[in-house]
């Protein structure tokens, strides 16, 4: 064995290297765990989200999907379905119902199941199957609309089917709101047979891709040209969609997560690399003196480091893979799917991130060690002048770069690293200012809380390095919490307690107070009714919209479809004025959509009603709270405006399980009025809700944990200086009880300050992600400066107290010979 | 007999640069030292001794002047080449011993066989420890031994990569009377055996008048003490 390998033997036995490998290890592992667990929840998340869509991707059309595009999705290996939806008339025996019939091809759905049922309105099981030739599967309102149960036959134009199951919930169903119900599904097969879809029928064209993502995309980028003005391009993330919001949300916050972990473990190894420095210091220079040239002490540390590395490595990526298991099957109880497999080309991110850390924080570090003059063996004072803003700048350079490699794009690192830079302003410049007030106001060394704020001063350089790591520190927990808490609260906002999971539409107005008579007598409770006409914005202040956008692309959504409006006297529930009067005889609109739009207070609005043109100023502007499930609108029109069109009402409910027959029975006296059951959606979201804050709070642990590990290397980074001083109060006739109380004192102290600054940095940051990262509202978060001093005084003085244990516990001899 | 010169120092200044502005510590030293001679270098504290002594090691560099260690030209050289001459022809005794804590005795005083990539390392530092009367402690670490015990350690190493000077600063300077006899005793006994040159920095009188010339330095100029 090499002289590098046997000295760094002896090196790993006297724990020197075994600090920095363990750093190495806690770091690899750390990231890597993350990395993986992220990753199965991200693919989770997209397979649930996938099931909404049935599809990876999918493709909308108003016409018949042309063959060429499947042809192409054959070429490229990626699967496909196709799926054709209309209304229309269904008949069975003497009754007969408008019903949203979809016709399926072979394969689907692609992502996702059916949830079928032999009951009528029962719950359901899961099958990947569909109706094969000759079947028809009819959700349990259209069947006892048709007053049909299993078996029974169904006419469907010229085709007759045979009713095989209930359908409970028809994935993809979803992703066209307000669609009518109730609903069927046939074989694609048995379709044209029926001869119901004619020129001019109403009739929505699928086409469902699934497959890997990179030819998903090579796929997008060659039909994107060739989608005319009514036809879409739909991913499961697509803006507006709530589960999209809700997946990017949180991968915003798993990121953001990571991102904490690569900066801990950056910190844990620096501090690891300069104890090993500060321990090696007079070995180097013994070394020199017996003939060890720079040169040779250069290449065996490399040596040493490499080896480190690739020992740190390997044992962190197999910790860091059976942590993210384990994570795993705790949770597979309390996940609702079963979590993928984390894809293997993901280990690589925990392996660069030990690799970089290395040669930012260490190499610099250790580089130096072989500049160490050999005088300081006859004379300790002759050190080598460390290049500390070179050193620092690779530090910084190579963290930087870490947390973009890491999220993938600049803005959250870089809100990270300004806020990291003005907290070590704010901490230097506070902390000076706190240990130099300590110190004042004490003098002498009678009990433990002179020693201990004494000593804060004295070690100021130190002390104000430790008080910048357990700010950050404490500052990282304090943002996880109030992103935390403030992501689940807005999601849990989004859906509150009994949001209504029934729309009602198609209703006639003198239908209403039938409805209300019968859902009264439920105890169910209606929203307002809301008129409901339909019409298209055809010009803005006067320039049609052809003119506006002439080749159909970036049209705001305001234009491209036809609207529901409505009218109203009254802001509505989940509706807040911007700016305007609501009561003024004009257009009330959407903030949203009038900002996309380019619209503001006192731009007129042309729309097309049934053929009837008029013009409107916008005369307020509202905010509008989609999560609310109330019918809400882009535009509402003064009741002057609209009560001459004929109008239908819409309304929406919440039916608990217990209601649901006996309403669904009740409301099959109106024929004609359209119920949509959103509830199956809703129960989606919050399983996925409900995963990503038990993922959130696992991932939180995740990081205390290096955190608290960080914490513990840097109480050890000084804990030589804190030992020689308790033992030598010691030999000076101290009682444990005032080196005890010293202590306490000095750290109790570093974490309140830390925790104060941490809380200022904190609300800083927050309101930094909120406004821009997560697009949300600004709020203050007064608890976190009550927790920041408080976690700052337990947890520093514990975990300081601790691992000083041995100045309170060892012989004073002991350790002053140790020393 | 005419022995062969070991070091040659001309003109020796050597100046540092302080807080208050540069200080000389070294002023126009001449001397030389010639093979297996011992010498002490005895002197007030702060006059500069170990700053001479570090300098003819190829520790640091002087300010001007030149000293020549068996044809190594230090002032001239690169740390690279001082240090390369320091393993072929220096051996060092400290004051505060510095021993590596992390190695065990055995290995303190392989380490300069084993920078030299000497294959018979461990049999060379046996031997040694065996010399100095620490066979039984082979494998104790630093803070297990003695003071006496770890300057004979220190001394042991010394000797590992069979120097042919021998630089030794306050040799006994952090031990009791006992000790210190023994550490003389086996320093001056392995001078003789080896033929090494031996080039001592002591405030001990009596250890001085062991050696064949006492060189006193004294506000930064050397004269030699008439025996």
């Amino acid at each position: 064995m090499s002289f590098t390998y046997r000295l760094m033997l002896r090196d790993l036995r006297s724990g020197d290297l075994l600090t920095l490998l363990l750093a190495l290890i806690i770091s690899v592992s750390t990231v890597t765990s993350i990395g993986l667990f992220i990753d199965r929840l991200q693919l989770s998340f997209e397979q649930e989200s996938a099931n909404l869509l049935a599809a990876d991707r999918l493709i909308r059309s108003d016409d018949a999907i042309p063959n060429i595009w499947q042809t192409k999705a054959d070429d490229l290996g990626l699967k496909h379905a196709q799926r054709t939806s209309f209304t229309t008339m269904m008949f069975a025996g003497d009754s007969l119902q408008l019903s949203q019939l979809s016709a399926v091809s072979e394969g689907y759905p692609l992502k996702g199941a059916y949830l079928i049922d032999d009951t009528l309105f029962g719950t359901g099981s899961a099958s990947t199957g569909m109706p094969v030739q000759g079947e028809i599967w009819v959700s349990s309102r259209l069947a006892s609309l048709l007053n049909v149960t299993i078996g029974d036959q169904i006419e469907v134009g010229d085709v007759t089917l045979t009713v095989m199951k209930y359908l409970v919930r028809d994935p993809g169903s979803s992703t066209s709101a307000f669609a009518i119900s109730p609903r069927a599904v046939m074989n694609m097969v048995d379709l044209a047979a029926t001869n119901v879809i004619i020129p001019g029928s109403r009739v929505r064209y699928s086409l469902l891709l699934a497959g890997e993502k990179s030819i998903l995309d090579q796929y997008e980028a060659w039909v994107m040209p060739q989608l005319n003005e009514g036809q879409r391009w739909q991913t499961p993330t697509q803006r507006g969609e709530r589960i999209g919001d809700t997946i990017g949300r949180a991968e915003s916050f798993l990121l953001l997560a990571g991102t904490l972990a690569v900066v801990m473990s950056g910190v844990a190894m620096a501090l690891a690399s300069a104890r090993f420095v500060k321990r090696h210091l007079m070995q180097v220079a013994i070394l020199k003196t017996l003939g060890a040239t720079p040169q040779l002490l250069g290449k065996m540390f490399l040596q040493q480091l490499l080896t480190l590395f690739v020992a740190g490595a390997v044992i962190g990526l197999v910790i860091g893979w059976g942590i993210q298991e384990i994570i795993a099957s705790l949770l597979s109880g309390l996940m609702s799917t079963t979590l993928p497999e984390p894809s293997v080309s993901r280990l690589w991110l925990g392996a660069t991130t030990g690799l970089i850390s290395m040669l930012v924080f260490c190499l610099p570090l250790i580089s130096h060690l072989t500049k160490i003059s050999p005088l300081s063996v006859l004379q300790p004072n002759a050190k080598v002048e460390l290049n500390t803003f070179v050193i620092y700048l690779i530090g910084f350079i190579g963290l930087y770069g870490l947390m973009c490699v890491y999220t993938n794009g600049f803005l959250l690192p870089s809100i990270m690293t300004a806020a990291i830079f003005g907290i070590a302003l704010l901490v230097a410049g506070m902390g000076w200012l706190a240990f130099k007030l300590g110190r004042s106001l004490t003098s002498g060394a009678t009990s433990g809380w002179q020693i201990g704020l004494a000593s804060l001063y004295r070690r100021l350089v130190p002390n104000l390095f430790q008080l910048l790591v357990f700010t950050l520190i404490i500052m990282l927990t304090l943002i996880l919490i109030g992103v935390k808490s403030s992501l689940i609260a807005d999601w849990q906002q989004q859906l509150p307690e009994n949001a209504p999971n029934h729309y009602l539409f198609n209703v006639q107005a003198n239908q209403i107070e039938q409805i209300n008579n019968e859902t009264h007598k439920l105890n169910v409770q209606t929203s307002d009714w809301f008129p409901m006409v339909r019409g298209r914005v055809t010009a803005a202040n006067g320039v049609t919209v052809q003119s506006l956008y002439p080749d159909d692309k970036g049209e705001p959504e305001l234009y491209e479809r036809e609207l529901n409006l409505t009218w109203s006297d009254t802001l509505g529930k989940g509706n807040e004025l911007v700016s305007g009067d609501f009561s003024a005889q004009g257009l009330s609109i959407e903030q949203r959509v009038a900002k996309e739009a380019k619209l503001t207070l006192g731009d007129q609005l042309t729309l097309n009603i049934g053929g009837n043109i008029m013009t409107l100023p916008i005369t307020s502007v509202r905010t509008v709270d989609w999560g609310s499930m109330q019918p809400n609108f882009y535009l509402i029109l003064p009741k002057s405006a609209l009560e001459n069109y004929p109008a239908n009402f819409v309304s929406s409910l919440f039916i608990d399980d217990a209601s649901a027959q006996p309403f669904y029975k009740a409301m099959s006296q109106f024929p004609t009025v359209s119920i949509l059951n959103v509830g199956d959606i809703l129960k989606q979201i919050q399983s996925i809700i409900g995963q990503l804050s038990q993922a959130i709070q696992l991932v939180l642990f995740c990081i205390l944990s290096a955190g608290a590990l960080v914490l513990l290397a840097s109480v050890r980074s000084t804990l030589e200086e804190r030992l020689e001083e308790g033992a030598l109060l010691r030999v000076l006739g101290a009682k444990s009880s005032l080196v005890r109380q010293a202590l306490f004192v000095e750290f109790g102290a570093l974490g309140f300050f830390s925790g104060l600054i941490a809380a200022i940095g904190a609300e800083m940051c927050l309101y930094g992600l909120q406004v821009f990262v997560f697009n949300a509202d600004a709020s203050f978060h007064p608890l976190l400066w009550l927790f920041g001093p408080l976690i700052g005084v337990c947890v520093i003085s514990t975990i300081g107290i601790f691992a000083s244990r041995t100045v309170l516990k060892v012989p004073p001899m002991l350790l002053l010979r140790g020393l | 007999m005419s022995r062969n010169t070991a070091i040659k120092v001309t003109n020796l200044t050597h100046t540092v640069t302080s807080n208050t502005g540069d200080l000389t510590i070294l002023k126009g030293i001449n001397m030389e030292i010639k093979e297996s001679e011992s010498v002490a270098i005895v002197g007030a504290s702060g006059s500069g001794k170990s700053t001479l002594l570090g300098l003819l090691a190829g520790l640091d560099v002087n300010t001007s002047g030149e000293i020549v260690l068996y044809g190594n030209p230090f002032s001239s050289q690169t740390e690279e080449q001082r240090a390369l001459a320091r393993g072929q022809y220096v051996g060092f005794v400290f004051q505060s011993f510095h021993l590596l804590p992390s190695l065990q005795a055995i290995e303190n005083v392989m380490l300069p066989a084993e920078l030299k990539g000497d294959k018979k390392a461990r049999q060379k530092a046996e031997a040694l420890l065996e010399k100095v009367g620490l066979s039984h402690r082979l494998t104790h670490y630093p803070n297990q031994l003695s003071g006496g015990e770890q300057q004979r350690v220190a001394i042991a190493r010394a000797f590992a990569s069979d120097p042919k000077v021998l630089f030794a600063d306050e040799p006994t300077g952090n031990l009791d009377e006992d000790n210190g006899n023994l550490i003389i005793k086996l320093l001056f006994e392995l001078n003789q055996s080896q033929g090494t040159t031996l080039v001592m920095v002591t405030h001990d009188n009596d250890l001085a008048k062991m050696c064949d010339r006492q060189l006193i330095m004294s506000s930064g100029q050397l004269t030699e003490k008439s025996l």
